[in-house]
């Protein structure tokens, strides 16, 4: 039941999110039929959820909520402001009490009781009385005992002629009632007029059923629950009396059944009462003619005649279970990651064996198992992508709360919902967004009242927004707030000693210090945002990521901040260089282009920056910082020119060897605290290939021209 | 042989526990999301013996999915239940006036949810 219940919170998690995107639009649009039919919706099967798993509180309060709902829905009462608060904060309270459905958590206790006089009371406002759930264990059977005492019962049961249609049986009825005990069971079957007319769906036989036993009455008439409405069912109690055991009784019931058709209440009072007073004087009853007494019991009765033809196959039956999707632990699917990746190493093993060796037999085993594990890779890595809508209704939500707070006026606007990242990408990546939306909407728009002045419209537009591009992810949010001053941010990195006065840099560059520790340009720390600690961490995640951010701003007229994230993180396609012999990965995503240059350009330069079509490109000698032996001046090196969302940078290496799909894997604490290596690879023959950083090489060479310029 | 029963319910956690008990007791049981998938899954499956079916389902609702097994002559008798947290009196009179066998209404135990069963199939 553990599990159960397991389905149960995740399912209940999984409807709550769904309440809260579809509150989050009511709020937008109050009067969206189909949102409120979604929103009653989702606490309806949330309400059927709670009450099965025996979960009271958490079904009664749903009930309440459900109640508001389905009077808006029916037009007796109207969205309003209120109601919508009141909701989110119950969804906030639900959130919560879902893992504490009894309330043991005292905070939960008190929010519950508030929530629940909110509740009410909007419920009263529109002069509704709120209607106790029926969350209350199924009703027990009346508990009225007849100190085992049989008496009989008469059940008259005569289903309509049209009983059948719907799939009733009659007969598991009768058999229900015969399991309460001793019975006699009388069918009637009406005549068939015409055979070459007769419908065999009709329903012709009624019955009269005897019952000896001590049942409570209510427990009979349950057995005809879904009968009530499609046959006229009497049931009258003759109690004290035992008349099934009663040979008097049973040559009567007999008698009457060969002369007439139906037996009614009044028939049996009367055979009742008789026989009180012949089970008084049953001493003098003759019993001679107990053999010929003829009772139908319905084993006898060919009503198969009259039952319709339901149509159930005789065919072997295969076990079958529909699912559409399934739940998989993250867990497991990491280790399948994890296989996939030794697996694409293996191929590459064998690969580099069958290039050795020229067995035509093993090329084309090698050459399967190759296509194989592509897709098997392809499959794997499907199967660990999300979309990122799933993030993204949690920031309207956060939209929603912080701008209310901060008295402006916004239009949350998301786009690309449907790009797919790693899950592990998303989880990390949700705190940044959510500091530098917040940060969007504390810093960046204005006022209502400052924009109008500023002939800008009054609500403010925050657009949070995701594609593609190679294979990497790009997650892009635009406000069009007030915008970055240059200048004031400049003057603020003078004052901090970021850099000197006479530094001359880019706009681009002047921004990339909000990224640094310590660096807020708040005048006023509010609570939202702005404390001065957010934006560096915000940097660190993304860079932890692979990612790189880069802000761009224009004053009054807004910003952009961009996040580039590679798809995957750990199969990733490369370019296998050498230098020295030593082998490197640069991660194909950021090759922009590949050079080759004779040696002595990079020797005689002072700047550091080579000419490539006709461009300066900045460039990094990898012999010279790896402290290898420089090439001879006539000897030619590769240039590959990598960039990240804006910077471009060259890094010269000895050899392009060519494409490799490389299994990234980490390269151990030891190694963390150095900035051109983000791990390493196995190749085929079993060597081990080094993946360059590409964007920390391009960050620490961007610091190494501006520790030149300070010197 | 066993009996196939037909779930349909929106709830995941719904479809678990009635498919558990059903299993339990010895019914092989086919579950759907909603009523369509439910029709789908009918029409590619003919040892379906039994309907358990949710009222309030997206893309297609109990009633009208009743309706449609009805319209089928060759599910016009499929005994058909009704899943359901409406207790009103309203509900269970437009189900059965649509053809439904029976109801259970939710919350329930499993023991209740067998005797109904028995009721209809047996």
């Amino acid at each position: 039941m553990d599990q159960m219940k397991a389905i149960y919170i995740q399912e209940a998690n999984e409807l709550l999110e769904n309440l809260e995107v579809s509150l989050l639009s009511l709020e937008d649009n109050p009067s969206d039929k189909s949102n409120i039919e979604q929103v009653f919706r989702v606490m309806h099967t949330l309400k059927g959820n709670s009450s099965m798993f025996g979960l009271a509180v958490i079904a009664e309060f749903v009930h309440d909520l459900e109640t508001i709902y389905d009077k808006i829905r029916q037009g007796e009462m109207t969205l309003s402001k209120e109601i919508l608060n009141t909701t989110l904060a119950s969804f906030d309270h639900l959130n919560k009490i879902i893992v504490d459905s009894e309330l043991q958590d005292p905070d939960n206790k008190k929010n519950h009781a508030e929530l629940i006089q909110r509740i009410h009371a909007l419920i009263h406002v529109e002069g509704v009385v709120p209607t106790p759930t029926k969350v209350e264990e199924v009703a027990k059977s009346d508990v009225l005992t007849l100190d085992g005492k049989n008496r009989t019962i008469h059940i008259s049961f005569e289903p309509d002629e049209t009983f059948l249609l719907d799939g009733s049986n009659p007969l598991l009825l009768i058999i229900e009632i015969t399991q309460f005990g001793k019975s006699i069971v009388v069918p009637h079957i009406k005549p068939v007029e015409d055979i070459l007319t007769f419908d065999p769906t009709k329903c012709l036989t009624s019955w009269d059923i005897f019952l000896e036993t001590d049942v409570p009455i209510s427990q009979i008439q349950d057995v005809f629950v879904f009968a009530e409405m499609s046959a006229s069912i009497s049931v009258s109690e003759y109690p004290c009396v035992e008349l099934i055991s009663n040979e008097t009784f049973n040559k009567k019931v007999s008698e009457l059944v060969q002369s007439e058709s139906l037996i009614s209440v009044e028939m049996i009072s009367q055979l009742v009462k008789e026989l009180g007073i012949a089970i008084e004087t049953s001493n003098t009853t003759e019993i001679s003619e107990s053999e010929k007494i003829e009772i139908h019991s319905f084993d006898e009765v060919k009503i198969d005649e009259v039952k319709p033809d339901v149509p159930v196959a005789n065919s072997p039956l295969v076990k079958e279970k529909v699912v559409s999707s399934i739940r998989v632990s993250s867990d497991k699917l990491d280790e399948l990651m994890n296989l996939v990746s030794e697996l694409v190493t293996t191929q590459a093993s064998l690969t580099l064996y069958n290039q050795k060796n020229e067995t035509p037999e093993l090329e084309i085993i090698s050459e399967n198992i190759e296509k194989l594990s592509r897709r098997l890779r392809d499959i794997a890595f499907g199967m660990t992508l999300v979309p990122i809508n799933n993030m993204f209704g949690r920031f309207q939500r956060l939209v929603r709360d912080v701008s209310l707070a901060l008295n402006k006026e916004v239009q949350f606007v998301t786009e690309g919902g449907e790009t797919e990242l790693d899950k592990s990408i998303i989880e990390t990546l949700t705190d940044p967004l959510m500091h530098i939306i917040r940060n969007s909407l504390d810093h960046g728009l204005e006022l209502p009242e400052t924009r109008e002045k500023l002939g800008k419209p009054r609500k403010g537009t925050v657009k949070l927004k995701a594609f593609y591009s190679g294979i990497s992810v790009y997650i892009q949010i635009i406000d069009d707030g007030k915008g970055i001053d240059a200048e004031v941010i400049r003057e603020k990195a003078i004052s901090k000693g970021f850099m000197k006065p006479d530094d001359v840099l880019t706009d681009k560059e002047i921004f990339d210090f909000i990224f640094y520790p310590g660096f807020s340009t708040a005048a006023v720390v509010t609570d939202i945002s702005g404390r001065g600690v957010g934006m560096d961490v915000v940097k660190r995640n993304i860079t932890e990521l692979k990612g790189a951010i880069l802000v761009e701003s224009k004053v009054n007229v807004g910003t952009t901040l961009t996040i580039k994230l590679p798809l995957s993180l750990s199969i990733i396609d490369g370019l296998l260089v050498d230098v020295a012999n030593v082998n490197y990965i640069i991660p194909l995503s950021v090759v922009d282009k590949c050079y080759e240059v004779e040696n002595r350009q990079m020797m005689n330069n002072f700047n550091e920056l080579l000419v490539l079509d006709d461009k300066q490109v900045p460039f990094i000698n990898i012999r010279k910082e790896f402290g290898y032996q420089p090439l001879s001046g006539s000897e030619k090196s590769q240039i590959i020119v990598v960039s990240d969302a804006e910077r471009k940078v060259g890094i010269s290496v000895d050899h392009i060897v060519g494409e490799y799909q490389a299994v990234v894997k980490p390269i151990g604490k030891y190694y963390k605290n150095q900035d051109f290596i983000s791990g390493a690879t196995i190749l085929g023959d079993g060597s081990i290939a080094l993946v360059m950083d590409s964007h920390k090489i391009i960050d620490l060479y961007t610091e190494h021209v501006k520790y030149d310029m300070k010197s | 042989m066993a009996k196939t029963i037909l779930i349909a319910d929106d709830s995941e956690s719904i479809r678990a526990v009635v498919g558990f008990a059903l299993r339990e007791a010895g019914y092989d049981v086919i579950v759907a999301n909603d009523g369509q998938h439910a029709l789908d899954l009918l029409n590619q499956n003919d040892q379906v013996s039994l309907i358990v079916s949710d009222l309030n389902m997206p893309v297609k609702d109990g009633i009208t999915f009743l309706k449609d097994v009805r319209s089928l002559d060759k599910f016009k008798y499929l005994p058909f239940i009704i899943l359901t947290t409406e207790s009103q009196e309203t509900k269970k009179m437009e189900a059965k006036q649509s053809g439904a066998t029976g109801w259970i209404i939710k919350p329930f135990v499993k023991e209740k949810l067998i005797a109904v069963i028995k009721k209809v199939i047996r």
